[in-house]
């Protein structure tokens, strides 16, 4: 059973949000990208209304991660995504302006898979994204142009 | 209390202590000279006492040569004239004796001399009587005895004795009254000045303990208001510490906010960058359409070649794009600089203990290829080990030989020299160079962050030396700089020797 990648963005800011999605498409990923703006309605996503993650099983996800959020760090979310047995096998790209190496170490101690600081170098960016959809699932790439 | 109510217990003390001591000498000099008056008081009264005896002896004498004389007249028995002759022999010497001691009163001179007559006189009479008695005539020796029993010789000698025996009992009342008034005076004078040291101590005491409660008193003052500085200090120093935190996590704050949009720009300055070159590319193909008539098949970017106003117009474009993306990158490292910075704020230090030659070498190595190109010898010097953070002093001398290097004048060779000393607890290093030196008006601006002096003809953010003073600063140090344009520079660094917590304590 091979299910189309979900790329799930958590961003809140529209502009970083519209620029990810673009570099992504741009780099040939068609992927559903559902993307939030805030902490809150993103945890209810992943989590559903009960905060199992029940929701989530069996979906295939890739989750891009700000950890500058206005109603939570991102470093609590990325805790609770690995923390949850449904949840932890999906890859986390953790996306921030800070490039502090303690923050980064801390991030990859929690269980992050990449560590992208922005600025972006969108190559690189769409890079690993396709390297992780790859290694998880199925990567929807557009149908070859008529 | 006062330095003037201080000043005038000291001289109380002062005045008591004199005063004290004035009376001691007093009572002193009193008690000699008392204690001899006494003593000559007292001769005085002995001497009327001999004088008394004296005149006793006499008179007995006198009897007993009377006696004897007429013991011989009625026994004519030889015992009674040899007693009668040493009897008389006495009288003489005691005569004299008695002239001698009565010398000093005219009144009993007087009498003695008086005394002498009449005793000269009944020595005369005794003579007489011994004679006839002698030459057998007892009946005229009787005779005679009977005449100066009646004759007044006899009686005025013991008249005039009597007289000065009376004279000297009073002369000794007198003298006994006045040893007696001496020795009372000089006791009484003892007694009194005694009691006046005794109290003058007294007095003393009571100021010295007065002063020492006073003094107490202020060392306890003092002590408080030790405790109190300190307590000053320490609020002073949290309320400080606390600023410059909150400083550090504005900083941060700050630029790290800043960079979130900075992102936006660039991202869509470089979407705007690839829509240009669609936009130019379609203007492109229309320009051919219309000019050739005839549709181009979709071909890639580049292949159209602009011409005229439309090839402006995309030069503008991508000057205009060109200057933006340099400005945000340029933005983007001093944001990097301010977060770094910031963070080597936040960084604690860990105090090891340096081989400050070894380090320097290390340093110099990384720059030798810098160095190499611009032709510049480095030398190193002695210098004194320390102790201190090992990161921060190779971050310091990193930055202060590669900017030694980096202003050079060129076409000469460079030459960097390195020295330590050590003075007072702390290592003093200078780092010298005969580069392009720095004009003094600018001395004070090379340290502030972003700004820079002389030639711009390097790259550089101006962030190296505000960086390098902030460590000297954090390690407990001082940095500054000598120099003069074209003539070299010469940077400072004074360190503590040994850094430790306590340092660091009183540093942030």
């Amino acid at each position: 059973m091979t299910q189309p990648v979900t790329i799930i963005m958590i961003e809140d800011d529209e502009g970083h949000a519209r620029l990810i999605e673009r570099n992504i498409r741009r780099s040939g990923v068609n992927n559903e990208i559902v993307s939030f703006q805030n902490g809150t309605d993103a945890m209810q996503h992943l989590f559903g209304a009960d905060g199992s993650g029940l929701v989530q099983k069996g979906n295939a996800l890739l989750i891009l991660l700000d950890l500058n959020l206005p109603d939570m760090t991102g470093i609590d979310i990325l805790r609770q995504i690995k923390e949850n047995k449904y949840l932890k096998a999906s890859p986390v790209v953790v996306l921030t302006t800070t490039d502090d190496s303690q923050e980064i170490k801390r991030c990859y101690e929690l269980g992050c898979n990449v560590y992208i600081t922005k600025p972006v170098n969108y190559e690189n960016f769409a890079n690993a994204i396709r390297q992780l959809g790859l290694f998880f699932s199925v990567i929807q790439v557009p149908p070859a142009a008529p | 209390m006062t330095a003037e109510a201080q000043r005038r217990r000291a001289f109380w003390q002062i005045l008591l202590i004199a005063a004290g001591l004035l009376i001691l000498a007093v009572i002193s000099a009193g008690s000699v000279y008392l204690v001899n008056k006494a003593r000559e008081d007292s001769k005085w009264v002995v001497h009327t006492i001999e004088v008394e005896n004296q005149i006793n002896s006499l008179l007995l004498e006198i009897r007993r040569a009377e006696s004897s004389a007429r013991g011989f007249l009625l026994t004519q028995a030889e015992g009674f004239k040899i007693d009668h002759e040493k009897a008389v022999e006495a009288i003489v010497p005691a005569l004299d004796k008695l002239t001698r001691q009565s010398g000093d009163n005219p009144a009993q001179r007087e009498n003695v001399e008086k005394l002498s007559a009449a005793i000269e006189t009944r020595l005369g009479q005794f003579a007489q009587e011994m004679e006839f008695i002698r030459q057998g005539q007892p009946d005229k020796a009787a005779a005679l005895i009977r005449e100066v029993v009646s004759t007044d010789a006899t009686a005025a000698i013991t008249r005039i004795a009597t007289g000065m025996i009376q004279e000297e009992e009073r002369l000794f009342r007198l003298r006994s009254e006045n040893a007696d008034r001496s020795q009372t005076f000089a006791a009484s004078m003892t007694g009194i000045g005694s009691g006046l040291v005794v109290l003058l101590a007294l007095i003393s005491t009571w100021l010295v303990r007065r002063s020492a409660r006073a003094r107490d008193e202020a060392e306890a003052r003092l002590r408080d208001a030790n405790v109190n500085l300190e307590s000053v200090v320490d609020e002073r120093t949290a309320d400080l510490r606390e600023a410059n935190d909150e400083i550090q996590r504005f900083a941060y704050i700050v630029s790290h906010d800043l960079r979130s949009p900075l992102v936006n720009i660039m991202g869509f300055t470089s979407e705007l960058e690839e829509l240009g070159g669609d936009i130019f590319h379609r203007i492109g193909s229309l320009a051919h359409v219309s000019a050739e008539g005839a549709p181009l098949a979709p071909a890639g970017p580049g292949e159209i070649v602009l011409d005229g106003a439309d090839k402006q117009l995309s030069e503008d474009f991508s000057e205009a794009l060109g200057f933006i993306k340099t400005s945000i990158a340029k933005m983007d490292r001093l944001i990097s600089a301010i977060l770094n910075l910031t963070r080597e704020g936040r960084r604690e230090f860990q105090p090891v203990k340096i081989d400050t030659r070894e380090m320097i070498e290390a340093v110099v190595s990384t720059l030798a290829h810098q160095a190499a190109e611009a032709q510049a010898e480095i030398r190193l010097e002695p210098l004194p080990d320390i102790v201190s953070d090992r990161l921060a002093l190779e971050q310091i001398f990193s930055n202060l030989i590669d900017n030694a290097i980096k202003y050079l004048k060129s076409g000469v060779p460079g030459e960097i020299r390195i020295r330590g000393r050590t003075k007072l607890g702390y290592a003093i290093f200078e780092i010298s160079d005969n580069g392009r030196g720095i004009d003094p008006k600018d001395h004070q601006r090379i340290f502030d962050l972003f700004r820079r002096a002389g030639t711009q003809d390097k790259p550089g953010q101006g962030i190296g030396l505000a960086h390098v003073r902030a460590l000297v600063r954090r390690l407990g140090g001082t940095m500054s700089v000598s120099s003069e344009l074209n003539a070299g520079s010469t940077f400072t660094i004074t360190l503590p020797i040994a850094w430790n917590e306590s340092n660091r304590n009183a540093e942030r």
